[in-house]
């Protein structure tokens, strides 16, 4: 057992997810003031003494990012200044991740420049969500817990998806072939995959069906859905194959631009997301959007690093 | 010129085309954008390899927002095997450190502070554009911290000394930030804090534009050598001598006192002016104008104190919220900036003030670093950039 305390703090990205993991682990959010000044530089005042304390900020990477992402740096450097025991970073969607490698000439490795930012500032933990790429926990020199919302996708389709076992999982891309079959197999369901299929550069791309949907119910499995255009043409290759409802779990539901308008407009059934991003203004307009509250995983994360338990129940089970 | 590429991020691209211009090169291809998440995109199309890039990006507009466009425009460089990477920061962001004044007997916090106009605030994500409401902010960010604690009291519920709030320095973070993006050397002017250059490990140039200043007061302003050089706070006191000694000048100061009296609720902070101005023209000289609070107070009490014509010179015009209708209103005859900001809007919307353009010393610097030659001259008043 520590014999320190635990303090979360929050910068203005998504404070009703922090709210609910300092519920669920019974304390009070701790007390600090985030904003602007009026030439738009970012000011960070703590309000408590974290002298010797185990510190944790929960920074979601969405919105205004680089806002976000600087209101974290300035907080984990306060807190180091301000002689934090330690100081973990649980960002739920971890920024920049999809530009992980140089896929053409003189790209930059934004999630890499990010890892260093981070660990610069001062951080010596970090906690996320659902990586884009899991190589990325390479990119630390300190441990990185990336989470899974694997065991909370399953539980969602086992009590809420009518006539779940005559469904099968689906993935959008060949990409995500290895996230899929792995709920596809805990399940005990079937998998089919879509390809897309690029014969010349200006022509548009076909969207290529393996596996067999016949009469069945169709799960989208992926792990960002932002722009949603492959969801949209996705789900109409499957009712056009047969398929006889398609719903989308995504584990991180960015949705910008016209995303709305295409899910509402595509025989998509339903849209379900995690709250690693917030969504209540989404939701107003948006009648097929669902939410899946992973605020639990994430505190119980965060009260066994506190006090040195092992992670990996949370691995494959949902904590109640 | 050979192995030479300068860059320019979204933050100031005039300057980018100016510094150009004056090097006779083109300006280095790049695509600036944001995803539509809003992440920053950035694309360099033109190769870098074994060059020597230079970087132009002012930390000012959307901060946060320019100031990572430059962290990854440096990183792809690095990353596409550029030789060295210059990142010229014509004014350096978050370079005022902010400090709650606070009463020295009891720690607490003075009941006014600088003004400042929160966006936003604990748990609110709302974004409100800038607009230019004069109200007393500093009652705003006052009642947030009394909300997140008990600063009233000398001791808490517990009976511990209550918890003093500070606001957090973010200098040295944003040091180490360029760093560890893997920037080799920093071009910047008139830092608000000169020893900021100590928190580098790489070497910077911190150029003055006091040679512009006084090339501007020597041609531009009518019988110089009758006016009075006035700093607006005790700070800026050098900054203002060494242009009076240059020019052979009287100079004059305004003093913000912080008096410790029994009635601490007063209005307006008690200024004095130190020196005489009766009679003659004014030029008030400072380094950054953000909200023009200093200087149209100092204006005043210079008209107060009989001043004639008001001339006020500043290196970094930031002028945010309502500060351009502020100075309209004031005193100020005449507001006289340099273009480490760009100024456009600024202008279209005021009478009063001046651009002197400062890309003539940044080119020479980019092009003296490049060959390998001294730097010097530029901060020699004597030496006349054309």
């Amino acid at each position: 057992m520590a014999d320190n305390s635990i303090k979360i703090f929050t910068g203005n990205s998504h404070p009703e997810l922090a709210k609910l993991v300092a519920n669920r682990i019974g304390i009070d959010l701790a007390k600090a003031v985030v904003m602007k000044y009026s030439n738009q530089e970012t000011s960070v005042t703590i309000g408590e003494s974290v002298r010797d304390e185990d510190v944790f900020i929960i920074q979601s990477g969405c919105g205004e990012i680089n806002d976000n992402l600087m209101e974290l740096l300035i907080m984990i450097n306060a807190c180091k200044t301000a002689s934090a025991r330690r100081i973990t970073a649980v960002i739920p969607c971890f920024p920049y991740a999809r530009q992980d490698k140089k896929d053409k000439s003189r790209a930059p490795i934004t999630a890499k420049l990010t890892a260093n930012m981070l660990t610069v500032a001062g951080a010596n933990h970090v906690i996320t969500m659902d990586l884009h790429a899991s190589q990325i926990q390479g990119f630390f020199n300190v441990p990185v817990d990336n989470l899974y919302c694997e065991p909370s996708m399953i539980k969602y389709i086992s009590t809420q998806i009518p006539n779940w076992k005559n469904a099968l999982i689906v993935s959008p891309d060949a990409g995500g072939a290895k996230r899929a079959t792995s709920i596809a197999d805990r399940l005990n369901l079937d998998f089919a995959l879509i390809h897309k299929e690029r014969k010349r550069a200006n022509e548009v791309s076909r969207m290529v069906l393996v596996g067999d949907v016949r009469g069945k119910i169709a799960i989208l499995v992926d792990d960002m859905a932002d722009t949603c255009g492959t969801l949209g043409l996705a789900a109409k290759t499957l009712v056009e194959n047969g398929a006889e409802k398609v719903y989308a779990i995504v584990a991180h539901g960015i949705l910008s631009g016209k995303a709305i308008k295409v899910i509402n407009e595509s025989v998509i059934e339903k849209l379900v997301v995690t709250n690693t991003i917030p969504h209540e203004d989404k939701m107003a307009i948006c009648p097929k959007l669902d939410v899946i509250d992973i605020s639990p995983t994430l505190a119980e994360a965060i009260r066994r690093t506190h006090n040195g338990e092992s992670v990996s129940y949370l691995f494959s089970h949902v904590p109640e | 010129m050979k192995d030479l590429v300068v860059f320019g991020g979204l933050s100031h691209p005039e300057l980018l085309t100016a510094v150009c211009n004056r090097l006779g090169i083109p300006e280095g291809k790049t695509k600036l954008c944001k995803f539509s998440n809003n992440e920053t995109s950035v694309e360099i199309q033109e190769s870098v390899r074994e060059q020597d890039v230079y970087i132009i990006q002012s930390g000012c507009g959307t901060v946060n927002d320019n100031l990572f466009q430059l962290l990854i425009m440096i990183n792809a460089c690095k990353v596409a095997s550029a030789k060295r990477i210059t990142a010229v920061l014509p004014h350096f962001p978050y370079s005022r450190q902010p400090d709650i004044p606070y009463q020295p007997s009891s720690g607490a916090p003075l009941p006014k502070l600088p003004p400042a106009t929160p966006r936003g605030g604990l748990a609110s994500g709302q974004v409100t554009p800038n607009t230019s409401t004069t109200e007393d902010v500093s009652k705003q960010l006052m009642k947030q911290l009394t909300k997140v604690s008990l600063q009233e009291k000398q001791v808490d519920q517990d009976g511990k000394p209550a918890y003093r709030q500070w606001i957090a320095r973010s200098g040295t973070l944003v040091a180490d930030l360029l760093t560890c993006a893997g920037v080799d050397h920093i071009i910047t002017m008139e830092m608000h804090d000169p020893q900021f250059q100590g928190f580098f490990d790489c070497p910077v140039d911190n150029l003055v534009s006091l040679p512009l200043m006084i090339k501007y007061i020597r041609h531009e302003i009518p019988n110089y050598q009758d006016c009075v050089i006035v700093s607006p706070d005790a700070g800026g006191a050098k900054r203002a001598t060494s242009i009076a000694e240059k020019l052979r000048m009287d100079f004059a100061l305004v003093h913000k006192e912080r008096r410790r009296s029994s009635s601490s609720s007063s209005k307006k902070r008690d200024l004095m002016l130190v020196g005489d101005v009766r009679g003659r023209d004014i030029c008030i000289v400072d380094d950054i104008v953000d909200t023009s609070y200093t200087i149209t107070r100092a204006a005043r009490i210079l008209r107060e104190n009989g001043a004639r014509k008001i001339y006020a010179l500043v290196c970094h015009a930031i002028l945010s919220g309502g500060a351009v209708r502020n100075i309209e209103d004031s005193c100020i005859d005449q507001l006289i900036v340099s273009n480490t900001i760009p100024q456009n809007d600024h202008l279209q919307n005021s009478t009063k003030i001046k651009v002197y353009d400062v890309a003539p010393i940044f080119s020479e610097a980019i092009r003296r670093t490049h060959f390998g030659e001294s730097v010097s001259m530029l901060f020699d008043p004597q030496f006349e950039i054309i």
